[in-house]
């Protein structure tokens, strides 16, 4: 697939081994930024720019400039750069299977060439042409209810079954239930964006599926193996993931949280952002109806994501075979209540007017059939939301 | 001359006789306590002589020897002050040996000669065998459940100098103030809404299964657990003599007459020690919160921020309803048989009501709900999730059903068990359930449905049957069988306290 770059006479020529190593020793050096990593790089080659961040070459403006701001700057650079020499910072790459990726290279993401912050480099593990299909970025709250999840899952099945590349960031909640959905679909590849070195997968309980996205689509960084998953990295992984996306859908999101973060950034691109409606007392939905509330468009199903994308909708949305037992007629009644929410035996027995029994029986047999989970005494209904009625046609 | 006068130790809950000899002679004027006295009986030299100069007699000032038998055991308390007393006076033969031939005695003295009350009369009362047990007044009517003999309330060691010469009567005290204040439990009228709590708290009585309440604070799980005991009959004889001896060992305050009648409730903070829980120290072996609670109600308020060291060491004698506690010299086993009642937040912040409604991290929910550890946790055969009440039940101020329609309904439940199987339904072995918890093939379908899926193991199936047949017991007609609801609700009344493990779980 043919690509047109934007900025195609890019002023980076593309770099040969030695650079790229020095390239990437430079991005692992302690307290870098993206900018800093463009300051230092200006006019020069990464391993002239090396020389200077480590100290052996007298520095020129701009860089004499940031270390007279910053005192500590130049200290820590050089003792880093004895940590992060280009020969060691290279090895590790390969060790990871990580390939370093500049502008100006074929595999640089062409979505990314023209951004007002634009990475200076990246680390990709896996491919990063996959990228070349269609992309929906899926984002949330790492506390989502079991719905939120779901739904997420859901999503991200059905687009990769749509030949969509799902972006997600890979942590805990909807970008790793938005991961989980595409993987499992077989179809296209997930790409996630990450915020520290491919080294160490975070959060831990993510490294399985970590590795699956790497080895299925791509896992992509702007900071080298060895770099920790400090907190000022997320926003700006953040802004990588919504440059990337065609479209970015939030699923859940509380009043404050990445993901509301990811949908600026997207908004500061003109990328539309989509939002998954949910109840409006529910904490978990709060950010998601603020950005509804804000002109994000809302996404009731999968079919609407694949309109806007221009895709044809017609294909997707198969209408699986439900092996599910048909709900008996209380278990109607019971689905009723939480198509929207979850609930309790409690608050199904008040607000069918049951005795706590025949509550209990409804739910636990609903459960038994799949129609239905448990936590901690809430049942939530398994039925990604968007989905909901299936029921009852 | 030789005096040898009746007393008492206490160890754990039990009292063990002790005869206190005493031997006045020539020698060097002195006073000796031998026969293993610890630092508070050591102690009781400088009260004994006091109190005896106070009350008009004469100190002997001459060499002399006391000995506590049997002088292997350590022995402790100040109970022993006025036997030995008692024993100096009657080896100076400033009272006749023949007057207290037939009497024990037991009671700590003030330095005024006054006899003050010790924890434990009850306990030790029942090991004397003598005519007459002369104890503190406070003691009077502990004493009187238990003692063999006559028991005589004394105030003052001058009175019992005045009786022993027959100078005086028995001093009349009126011991039988009994005020009878019938102490009131609370009432479950109190509660607001509630039904699936309410409703786990007449199980828990009917069945006296161990229930846990999971709930943000303020959702009334307290105020629930304090309502238990008055769900429970009353203590029958044996269970109250039980009850009263370790309450006395233990230092708690009896009810006027004496004897504990209701079953007792506990709350110890999770600050507690584990000795303090479940009872020891180096020489007396007081009983812990866990034996005060025997026939009685624990509870747990803020179960994870107990010790984990404490948490773990209630589990033995939640199984076998005594606990033993060991020291080196020194083995003591002291009843235990308590309802355990237990109370803790969703998750760390509290807040964790609704699912994606809390704030608090996996991680901190793990180690927040990790500190009780899955064995304990697999002892509650109830665990129910507890919500705030809603705000128009709050405002609507609606009594709930009070604690003596409830307290009906378990008993009969109880009578049902017991006339069945001869004992209440958490004690139900899993060999007898076939015979008194038969399933009706939908209730069974349902419960082997969650084995297969892994969500109930081998041990949660027996629980989740003993609590259907209690629910069972509590219809208005009981029934043989247990159906579909019955278990069902027994599920539901077994929330699942740890976070999922994957959270995006394939529907």
């Amino acid at each position: 697939m043919s690509v047109l770059r934007l900025f195609p006479e890019a002023a980076t020529p593309v770099l040969d081994p030695h650079e790229r190593a020095h390239l990437a020793a430079l991005a692992s050096l302690d307290l870098m930024t993206t900018s800093r990593l463009v300051a230092l790089q200006a006019g020069r080659s990464p391993s002239e720019a090396f020389a200077i961040a480590s100290g052996e070459q007298q520095p020129t403006e701009p860089i004499a400039a940031l270390f007279a701001r910053n005192a500590e700057l130049r200290s820590r650079w050089r003792s880093s750069a004895k940590r992060n020499q280009p020969q060691e910072v290279g090895a590790r790459c390969e060790e990871h299977g990580v390939s370093v990726v500049a502008p100006g290279d074929e595999l640089y993401p062409p979505q990314l060439d023209g951004d007002p912050r634009r990475p200076a480099v990246l680390f990709v593990q896996g491919d990063a042409s996959v990228l070349d299909a269609r992309r929906v970025g899926i984002v949330g709250t790492r506390n989502p209810t079991r719905r939120g999840a779901l739904t997420a899952e859901r999503f991200g099945a059905e687009l990769a079954a749509a030949g969509v590349v799902v972006v997600s960031g890979l942590a805990l909640g909807i970008d790793g239930a938005a991961h989980r959905g595409a993987l499992a679909a077989s179809a296209a590849p997930p790409v996630a964006v990450v915020a520290n070195g491919q080294d160490r997968p975070y959060p831990k309980r993510h490294a399985g599926l970590w590795a699956e996205v790497a080895e299925a689509g791509a896992v992509i960084s702007e900071w080298p193996p060895g770099v920790a998953p400090e907190p000022f990295r997320f926003p700006q992984r953040n802004r990588i993931l919504a440059a990337l996306s065609e479209l970015v859908l939030v699923v859940e999101s509380r009043e404050r949280g990445g993901s509301l973060i990811t949908a600026r950034e997207a908004g500061e691109r003109g990328i539309d952002v989509f939002a998954v409606p949910g109840p409006i007392d529910q904490r978990s939905s709060v950010g998601t109806n603020r950005l509804l509330a804000d002109g994000a468009a809302p996404a009731p199903d999968v079919e609407t994501l694949l309109v806007a994308l221009g895709l044809d909708h017609r294909r997707a949305g198969r209408h699986r075979v439900d092996a599910r037992a048909q709900p008996d007629t209380d278990g109607v009644l019971a689905l009723s209540l939480l198509h929207d929410r979850a609930q309790s035996i409690e608050t199904v027995a008040r607000q069918l007017g049951w005795e706590l029994g025949r509550a209990a029986r409804a739910l636990v047999v609903l459960e038994r059939d799949g129609w239905l989970v448990e936590v901690g005494g809430w049942y939530e209904s398994t039925d990604p939301i968007g989905a909901g009625s299936r029921c009852d046609s | 001359m030789f005096a040898s006068v009746p007393s008492a130790v206490l160890f754990g809950a039990q009292g063990h006789p002790v005869a206190v000899e005493v031997h006045v002679g020539k020698g060097l004027p002195g006073f000796h306590i031998v026969g293993l006295p610890d630092e508070s009986v050591r102690e009781s030299r400088d009260r004994v002589r006091a109190a005896v100069m106070s009350s008009g007699a004469t100190w002997p000032d001459i060499k002399i020897t006391v000995n506590l038998a049997p002088s292997r055991q350590r022995k402790s308390g100040s109970g022993l002050d006025l036997a030995i007393a008692v024993g100096v006076l009657a080896a100076s033969e400033q009272i006749p040996l023949a007057s207290i031939e037939r009497s024990g005695f037991l009671g700590e003295l003030g330095l005024d000669g006054s006899v003050r009350s010790v924890p434990g009369v009850a306990p030790m009362a029942g090991v004397f065998d003598v005519a007459e047990l002369v104890v503190p007044v406070a003691n009077t009517s502990e004493a009187a459940i238990i003692a063999n003999g006559r028991v005589r309330p004394c105030g003052h060691l001058r009175d019992l100098i005045a009786v022993f010469n027959e100078l005086a009567p028995w001093p009349d005290h009126d011991v039988s103030e009994e005020v009878e204040v019938s102490a009131t439990d609370p009432d479950l009228a109190d509660v607001i809404g509630q039904p699936m709590a309410r409703q786990a708290l007449e199980i828990a009585a009917a069945g006296g299964h161990h229930c846990l309440f999971v709930g943000p604070p303020g959702a009334g799980k307290t105020m629930l657990a304090a309502r238990l005991p008055g769900l429970l009959p009353a203590l029958d004889r044996e269970q109250a003599l039980a009850v009263t001896m370790v309450h006395s060992a233990a230092g708690v305050a009896l009810p006027p007459g004496g004897l504990v009648t209701r079953p007792p409730f506990r709350s110890p903070h999770h600050t507690s020690s584990q000795v303090a829980m479940v009872g020891g120290g180096s020489t007396a072996l007081r009983p812990g919160e866990i034996s005060i609670s025997h026939c009685g109600v624990l509870f747990m308020d803020e179960l994870p921020e107990f010790a984990p060291r404490v948490m773990d060491t209630i589990r033995q004698p939640l199984e076998e309803g005594t606990v033993s506690v060991s020291r080196a010299a020194l083995h003591v086993t002291i009843p235990s048989r308590f309802q355990l009642v237990a109370a803790m937040n969703p998750c760390p912040c509290g807040d964790g009501n609704e699912p994606g409604g809390c704030e608090c991290g996996d991680a901190r929910l793990r180690s927040y709900v990790g500190r009780v550890s899955g064995p304990l946790l697999d002892r509650f055969d109830l665990r129910v999730k507890v919500e705030r009440p809603d705000v128009n039940q709050l405002l609507d101020n609606k009594p709930g059903e009070p604690s003596s329609v409830v307290r009906g309904r378990v008993a009969v439940a109880r009578q049902r068990a017991v006339d069945r199987q001869g004992m209440l339904n958490n004690e139900l072995a899993a060999r007898d359930l076939d015979r008194f918890a038969p399933l009706a093939t939908t209730a069974l379908d349902c419960l082997r449905d969650e084995m297969e899926r892994g969500r109930l193991s081998a041990r949660g199936y027996h629980r989740v049957r003993r609590v259907a047949r209690t629910i069972a017991d509590l219809r208005p007609h009981g029934s043989e069988v247990l159906d579909e609801e019955t278990v069902a609700l027994a599920l539901g009344m077994r929330v699942s306290v740890r976070p999922p493990h994957a959270v995006g779980r394939a529907a």
